[in-house]
């Protein structure tokens, strides 16, 4: 096997104990790359020369007999709005083109810190508004599993490079299903962490109360890795919280479905039509097989979450977003047009800098936050999101973990929904609720769909505020019956025929 | 029907806490004089991905504040974006206090234009942060007529505190007193140096005029406020406001209406001008900042807070009349500000009689820290000394004007042995003695005066002063007036 294709784990351990090098893990990831990226266009940035330093570090490190750290030599791939000092964050926006960081996100200072070597920074929608990849300002990502597909989004660069093969582990964002739907339809683990699990320090913010990074992996055992490593308490994030944080890959060893109980959500019937057949089919058969492993399934009702909570988050995360966005006005950095006054300044650059998703939402929000409409959006919207904490609150009373699809279908085909955002919109019904109340959720791989070309399909798990460990072990029990996440068969990897 | 036309002012005061590092971020506050955009930081100069902390130190300042101006301190405090557009503001929009402010309901009591006390209400007192500082290029620095304007982000994120009065002040005189109430507080407090000149307190002023039935005081009508911007002293306040309520109470007696605006108070022309129209309203958008957790201020904070507040202004000189029997105007004077409060209260516990020393204050101290440009602080005669010169005064060991040769000397650096020594007094003044001896040579010397004296030819007194004063030059002041004079008249009257 090709080391691009080994899990993170394996990384670590074959480079600690000297059967390859970090600098060979590298190159092995940096081939698998140069061969894929035509096809696929997942990175904004590929940073081989800093990559390689970075291995090179490392392999010195061991060499020495130094302790590199839990993801020692790891090549990942970080979303394009988390910052990396020296290298460009555009956000896939043109309004950003240039400009450069002068400091590190806090995930960017502890993935450095454990080891781990950067190789390159992600597509996504632009300011990670979007379930496509497609509203990127630069050219859309293609699905490793379908190139004629999107890969989702809005992290579906950092979800792509994972399921191509190109690192085994990724940083996304998810606001409202961000890393959620793109792992779904690529066929990938994502999670989005607790809100307040970790810090948001250098993730450009698109809605400040919404947006977590989070991990993607092909292994349950890589996303705890992961997650432990970027999970920290951080004093420069007023919204971090300073609780101390299990070892997230402590439960793996020792998990069990016995005696929990997994929700299956009674509105959902009602929303059958909403829903592709083949993935109420996969969600069927991953609660028969929680079933199987000694979980009980019990029934929850969360009527305002799913009716509610896609204008609830359609009004909250734009209000949130024109605020945040209001900074790119072109007199300090990135893209600024020369003009005669000040106004013509500010209409020139926001015109030509902001695509026109990311322009609809700024509008959406402006007008939510006019005075005279306050209350009637922003205040009503924020009412029904404490009403949907308390829904979940309520639920979580009756059961441990609560499924749901990730997303209504699998992969859509490029351009079907580009030009239709409510339905793009619905990409995200089942993903958002969780955002809106600040909850962890995990989507796994439930199983691909039939026909020529099977897509994956998501199967997505919830938990209470600070239930990481609970998803991780349900993760870890279904990941020995559905298997690991499989590298997409594409280029060398195809002919070894990867489907289920 | 005659009718008067009535000011109704109210001022917002911006208050620069003294904190010593940013309201959000670590950066240094200390703005003046540092070379343009040194201060900065990622979050002061609103980069990407950058987001604000708050420095709880600035909420210690602001409860203080507004303890000592007898707010109501909220318990769970928000922060809230108010959202423009400018490029002094480099997130787009400042994060202050909306609807939940920090501190709200208060009053503070200034000597109002009759000499009675007037008690003015405190709107609120909020936190946020000050915005960059626009250097424009036109020559007189506006921006009017500038080709271009650069921005400093030194000043942006620098705590502030805004505190806002009800409408009660009626005179331009009494919101002079409002902002030197004002001023004299957050020093007191240690909150701000409060210093005008240097921007560290800003008076922005609300005001209209009403007219009135001069016999029964109907409000006739209210005239439309405008608000006046740039007032960098107290004296400018008081000027500013004078212009503008004639300028108002002349277009409204001419039959003419006056526009909402801001106006911009030119302190050369003595003039306000035009600077916007706020027909059109600027919706702020304020929406609770997601960035920052709701504050919590705890009973613990309340409460050492209110026990380490120190003796305020006006409580201080209420107790200098009742305890030391200063009239109003020395006990205010001693209570202008704490340096010159403990400085006079140290003084008297060192013994020093508190009128005499309150009058020495008031007079040698600060003549010589004028001339010499000291402060309180450093003023180098410490209360101990002066408190002992005085006594010698009272005490017939020093007339007042060997005394003020004295602290001339101690003024300049000596101990008060060596003061006295170089003014030619010896530290323990002339005994009854002493003085005898001196008088019985005068009186030798000058027989033919005291055979004149003696034989009622001084029916004005003026020769007896006249060997008073001889005495009184042979002891180098040391002697006490009154007692050389009794002893004069009585060896006049024995001789007879």
């Amino acid at each position: 096997m090709e080391l691009f294709a080994l899990s993170a784990a394996e990384m670590v351990r074959g480079i600690k104990e000297k059967d390859f090098s970090a600098s060979e893990v590298f190159a092995s990831c940096l081939s698998r790359i140069e061969a894929l990226e035509p096809e696929l266009s997942a990175l904004l940035a590929l940073t081989a020369g800093r990559g390689r330093e970075e291995a090179a570090r490392v392999d010195g490190m061991i060499a020495r007999g130094g302790e590199p750290g839990p993801l020692a030599g790891v090549p990942v791939v970080l979303k394009d709005n988390m910052c990396l000092r020296g290298v460009p964050a555009t956000c896939a926006s043109r309004i950003l083109e240039g400009w450069i960081p002068p400091y590190d996100a806090k995930a960017a200072e502890l993935l450095a810190g454990a080891g781990a070597v950067f190789a390159g920074k992600a597509n996504m929608d632009e300011f990670a508004m979007g379930s496509s990849t497609e509203f990127s300002a630069f050219h859309p990502t293609s699905n490793p599993w379908d190139t004629g597909r999107v890969p989702g989004g809005s992290s579906g660069g950092s979800a792509a490079a994972v399921a191509a093969g190109y690192v085994p582990l990724a940083l996304g964002s998810d606001t409202g299903g961000s890393i959620r739907q793109p792992a779904s339809y690529c066929g990938l683990y994502g999670l989005k962490p607790t809100y307040g699990l970790v810090s948001r320090w250098g993730l450009v913010a698109f809605a400040s109360s919404l947006d977590q990074i989070g991990p993607f992996a092909r292994t349950v055992e890589d996303l705890a890795l992961l997650l432990s490593v970027i999970a920290a308490p951080d004093a420069r994030d007023g919204t971090c919280s300073r609780r101390e944080r299990p070892d997230y890959t402590a439960p793996l060893a020792a998990s069990s479905l016995r005696g929990k109980r997994i929700a299956v959500v009674k509105e959902l019937d009602a929303m059958r039509s909403s829903v592709d057949s083949e993935v109420r089919r996969v969600l069927e058969n991953t609660l028969n097989l929680c079933r199987d492993e000694g979980a009980e399934i019990v029934e929850v009702s969360l009527p305002v979450s799913l009716e509610f909570g896609l204008p609830c988050y359609y009004i909250l995360a734009p209000a949130e977003a024109s605020s945040n966005l209001a900074r790119f006005d072109g007199v300090r950095y990135g893209l600024s047009r020369r003009e005669d006054s000040l106004l013509d300044l500010y209409f020139s650059t926001r015109g030509a800098g902001f695509g026109a998703e990311v322009k609809r939402r700024i509008l959406t929000g402006t007008y939510v936050l006019s005075s005279g409409y306050y209350d009637a959006y922003y205040l009503t919207a924020q009412k029904v999101r404490s009403l949907m904490k308390a829904e979940f609150r309520k639920a979580f009373g009756r059961c441990d973990l609560i499924a749901l699809p990730t997303a209504p279908t699998p992969a859509f085909k490029k351009s079907e929904l580009v030009d239709d955002p409510v339905r793009m919109y619905l990409a995200d019904v089942f993903t958002l609720p969780v955002n809106l109340a600040e909850l962890p959720a995990l989507s796994l791989n439930g199983g691909f769909t039939g026909g020529e070309k099977p897509l994956p399909v998501g199967v997505q798990f919830i938990a209470p505020q600070w239930g990481e460990p609970e998803l991780l072990n349900a993760a870890a029990v279904l990941e020995r019956r559905l298997g690991k996440a499989p590298i997409a068969p594409l280029g060398a990897a195809a002919e070894g025929g990867n489907s289920r | 029907m005659t009718s008067r036309y009535i000011p109704v002012i109210g001022l917002e005061i911006h208050v620069q806490l003294s904190t010593a590092t940013k309201i959000f971020c670590p950066c240094s506050t200390d703005y003046i004089g540092a070379e343009p955009n040194t201060n900065v930081c990622p979050v002061c100069l609103g980069l990407p991905g950058s987001l604000p902390v708050l420095n709880k130190k600035a909420v210690e300042l602001g409860v203080r504040a507004g303890l000592a101006l007898s707010c109501t301190i909220r318990n769970h405090t928000v922060f809230h974006r108010k959202n423009y557009f400018y490029p002094d503001l480099p997130k787009a929009y400042q994060i202050s206090q909306y609807d939940l402010p920090l501190a709200e309901g208060g009053e503070i009591y200034i000597p109002g234009d009759d000499g009675r006390p007037r008690r003015i209400r405190i709107t609120r007192l909020h936190l946020e942060e000050d915005a960059g500082k626009l250097v424009h290029s036109a020559a007189d620095g506006r921006l009017e007529g500038a080709a271009f304007s650069f921005v400093d982000y030194n000043r942006g994120g620098v705590p502030l505190a805004e505190i806002v009065s009800e409408p009660d002040i009626t005179s331009p005189g009494e919101a002079r007193e409002y902002v030197a109430r004002i001023r004299q507080t957050v020093r007191y407090l240690g909150v701000s140096d409060g210093d005008m000149e240097r921007g560290s307190l800003r008076v922005d002023a609300n005001v209209s005029v009403k007219k009135t039935d001069a016999a029964t005081g109907e409000v006739l009508c209210w005239g439309e406020r405008t608000e006046i911007k740039n007032m960098n002293s107290l004296r400018a306040v008081e000027r500013a406001l004078e212009y503008e309520i004639r300028r108002q109470t002349a277009v409204l007696a001419e039959g003419g209406t006056l526009e909402r605006e801001t106006r911009h108070w030119n302190d050369g022309e003595g003039v306000t001008t035009s600077m916007r129209s706020k027909e059109a309203a600027n919706d702020y958008r304020y929406f609770p900042d997601p960035d920052i957790p709701p504050i919590v201020v705890t009973e613990e904070l309340l409460e050492s807070t209110r026990n380490s507040l120190p003796e305020l202004p006006w409580a201080k000189e209420r107790r200098f009349g009742e305890e030391y029997g200063l009239p109003e105007a020395d006990a205010a004077f001693m209570a202008e500000s704490l340096p010159v409060a403990l400085y006079f209260e140290e003084c008297v516990k060192s013994g020093a009689s508190p009128l005499r020393a309150a009058n020495w204050i008031r007079t040698e101290v600060f003549r010589v820290m004028n001339e010499k440009g000291f402060s309180m602080d450093s003023f180098p005669v410490k209360p101990s000394a002066l408190a002992e010169l005085v006594s010698m005064v009272d005490g017939g060991k020093l007339s007042t004007t060997v005394a003020r040769e004295v602290f001339a000397h101690l003024a300049g650096g000596r101990s008060l042995k060596d003061a006295l020594a170089a003014a030619g007094a010896s530290p323990g003044g002339l005994s009854a003695e002493d003085v005898e001896k001196m008088v019985e040579k005068v009186l030798t010397v000058n027989g033919d005066v005291v055979e004149e004296i003696r034989s009622g030819r001084d029916p004005k007194g003026k020769k007896i002063k006249f060997l008073a004063g001889l005495v009184m030059r042979d002891a180098r002041g040391q002697a006490d007036a009154a007692a050389v004079s009794g002893i004069l008249e009585r060896r006049l009257k024995e001789g007879r």
